[in-house]
Formats: C-alpha cells, structure tokens, sequence
C-alpha cells in the first residue's frame, strides 16, 4: 500500500477536474446553446487516460459516467457505457495520441466524441426517448473538438503544477 | 470492456423497464446534487444581490403595483368563493363526487437536462419533502408537467412539451376532449393527437387539464390553441398548441399536493 500510494499522487486533482467538467456539464445555457454544448467530461476522461494510462481506466470512466447518469437524470448506465468506451478507445490510442500535433489530436477528438455521441443517440433510440430525424446531437462532437486543445493545455499545465503521477 | 459494457446494458434494460435501481439511483444522488446546487449559484447569487440592491423608489412603485394586483385578485377571488361554493351544491345536486382542494407547496427550479432532446427540469424539493412521482408540477400561469424522478433534496420534472409526455385535456368553451403530446421537431409547442377534420377547435380555445387518467387534476389550463390545420391529404387535422405555464422562463413553480 504505501509504495503504492508513492508511486500515484495526485488523485484528488484528478478527481477535482472530473467534478468541474461535471458541472460545466450541467451549467445552465440558452436552449439555443445546449446542442453545442462540448462533451467536458469526455474530453477531461481522455485526457487522464491518455497521460495516465495506468492509472485512469476503463473503471474510472465508468464510475463517472455512473454519476453523470445520476446527475443528468438519463438512464443509469448510458453515460458509464459510452465514457467506458471512449476510455477503451482513447486506452488503445494514448501512444499515438501523445504524438500527434494539435490539428490530429483535434481530429481523433472529433471522431471520439462522435462516438461518444452516436452511443447515447443509439441507446436513446431504442429506448424509444429520442426520435430527432436529423444529425444535430454531432454538433457538440464539433465544439468538443475545437476546445480540445485549450482543455489539453490547462489540463497539461495542472498535471505539471500538482505533479499528478 | 465486455464485462462493463454487459453491466451497462443489464443497467439500462433495469432502468428503463423496472424499478430495481431507483435505490441506487436515490442514495448516489446524495453526492451529485450539490453539483446543481453549485451550477445554480451564479443565478441565484445574482438573483439575492438583484434584490438586495434595489433603488427605494423601484421598491415603492413595485410595492404599489402588487399592492394593486393584489386588491384586484382579492375582488376576483370573492365572487371564486361564492362560485366554488354553488358548484359544489350544483355537484352534490348531481351526486357527482365532490371537488377535492389542492395543497401547494412552492419550489425553485434548479437545473436543466443538458440533453437538447428532452424537456426535463430539477426542482429543489425531494422526497424529504414529500414529493412523490407523477406529482402535478404548475407555475402561476398553467400546468408545467409532472415528477418523473424523486431524490432525496431535488426532483426531476417532465415538462408536458417533452415528446414523451402526453397530457389529457379538455376545450374549456365546450368541453371536447383530447390528448395532447409534445413533438420531437418543436420542444416549445404541444400538437393535439388524432384530431378529426370535424372536431370542433379554433385557433385561441383555451385547453384545460380534463382530469382523465387521474394525473393530473381537472381544470388547469394547459395551452391555447395557436394554428389549426385542415390537411385534405392527412387523415388527421393538425393542431398547434401554446403552452400557457412560462415553461421556459418560470423560476418559481408549485408542487400539486392531493
């Protein structure tokens, strides 16, 4: 245990970025505004996964995808299955990932969220929740993309300021 | 990723056709609402700094204006008294049950579903508060919907524009009934179901709730209608409905109690 908890600090930051991405998530915004709405909590997931592949996982990402059923009220279980999978995806990808310049980074955002997206689009739809005949819920795959890099630098600047390991 | 993805469809499956998780669900939310409670700070700081800032003489002339509304609604509220009292004699003449009072109880709005495709809001009253699913939720203008999910200090409402909410209601000039639904394509706006080109509805009939189903109580105004549209090539009349409750801009809503 206590090798262990020298190896790993910096937890609660981890921690203290998901619960911000959470309630940017929640933040009120105009209703013209909501479907533009970046993905804050998947974007700040890969971005753990990516620098801390051994430490932020498949498990992590679907315990906050459970609380953010909860706090969204969705189905419990929609969230944690799509951020469990983004996670899977960004695991598999993080070597490249920390690679690639901004533009790619952006790119690979794109089709993660997109993904992200499409999943919950998918599962609504067979729950019968959501009929909307056109590609609107990709908007936000868009704006996650463009804040990527701006979410990538705030968060690289606070793993590096608290030494997150 | 297999196991987990399993676990989530079992989740969801559990979710969405029994209530197993509603527990779960119930307990976890006592660490996520603070969270709205944080995301609503700003408004609500701003909302106490707006009152606490006020000039005298804006106070003064708010003052008089309520006190004025006030004295009109009183003067309304004597001849309601009078009518109450000769349609419940008018009931008991017909043997029909009696017209039970609603108790209400006044919350906040505190959130809003960030899924654009739905219209679901969260209040800041629960289940320590006695609210209880399928509750009538109205504001000062008309119903608003009902409770969908109940937490420990904060409810989600479903908004009757939600396209999977459909509202009994009745036209108050002459009593014709219909069920009216929200819409994918207009999150604003409710379209009555099945209208035959027959039925009689105009354009600015004022909707109530019929107290079909036992939902929602009888009586409260749901809408008006906007546009009615005889389509010889549809089978049905198309019906637009404005919701009369200000669904988007109320800050102040009351929980229905029996």
């Amino acid at each position: 245990m206590g090798a262990k908890f020298n190896k790993h600090h910096g937890g609660w930051i981890i921690l203290g970025t998901l619960v911000l991405a959470a309630l940017f998530t929640v933040l009120p915004l105009p209703d013209w505004l909501e479907a533009y709405r970046p993905e804050w909590v998947a974007l700040v997931v890969i971005y753990w996964v990516v620098a801390l592949p051994d430490r932020i996982g498949l498990f992590s990402a679907w315990i906050t995808g459970f609380f953010m059923d909860v706090l969204e009220g969705s189905l419990l279980g929609l969230n944690a299955l799509a951020l469990a999978l983004v996670a899977y995806l960004a695991l598999s990808l993080y070597q490249r990932m920390r690679m690639f310049t901004a533009i790619q980074q952006s790119s690979t955002i794109l089709i993660l969220a997109g993904i992200h997206q499409l999943l919950s689009f998918w599962v609504l739809t067979a729950n019968s929740q959501n009929t909307a005949p056109n590609l609107i819920f990709m908007i936000s795959a868009l704006s996650s993309a463009i804040i990527w890099p701006f979410v990538f630098l705030a968060l690289r600047y606070i793993r590096r300021t608290f030494n997150v390991a | 990723m297999l196991g987990l993805a399993l676990l989530s469809m079992i989740m969801m499956l559990a979710d969405s056709r029994f209530s197993y998780l509603s527990q779960v669900r119930f307990y976890a939310s006592y660490l996520v609402t603070p969270l709205h409670w944080l995301a609503d700070s700003p408004r609500s700081i701003s909302d106490s700094v707006n009152s606490n800032l006020q000039s005298r003489s804006y106070l003064i002339g708010e003052n008089q204006r309520l006190k004025q509304q006030l004295l009109q609604q009183q003067f309304e509220l004597q001849k309601l008294e009078h009518l109450k009292a000769e349609n419940i004699r008018l009931n008991e003449l017909l043997n029909a049950s009696s017209i039970v009072d609603e108790r209400v109880v006044q919350a906040q709005l505190t959130g809003e579903s960030p899924d654009p495709f739905t219209k679901r809001v969260l209040i800041n009253k629960g289940s320590v508060h006695d609210v209880y699913i399928g509750q009538p939720v109205i504001d000062a203008f008309g119903l608003m919907g009902q409770i969908v999910d109940v937490e420990p200090y904060a409810s989600w409402v479903l908004l009757i524009t939600d396209p999977q909410h459909s509202t009994p209601i009745q036209i108050n000039r002459n009593g014709n009934r219909a069920i009216a639904s929200g819409t994918q394509d207009s999150l604003q706006r409710l379209v009555l179901n099945n209208i035959s080109d027959t039925f009689d509805v105009v354009v600015g009939d004022v909707l109530v709730t019929s107290g079909f189903g036992g939902r929602f109580p009888a009586g409260y105004p749901v809408g008006v209608v906007s546009n009615v549209l005889h389509d010889p090539g549809e089978p049905f009349a198309t019906v637009t409905v404005e919701p009369t409750a200000q669904l988007e801009r109320s800050r102040n809503v009351l929980l229905l109690f029996k």
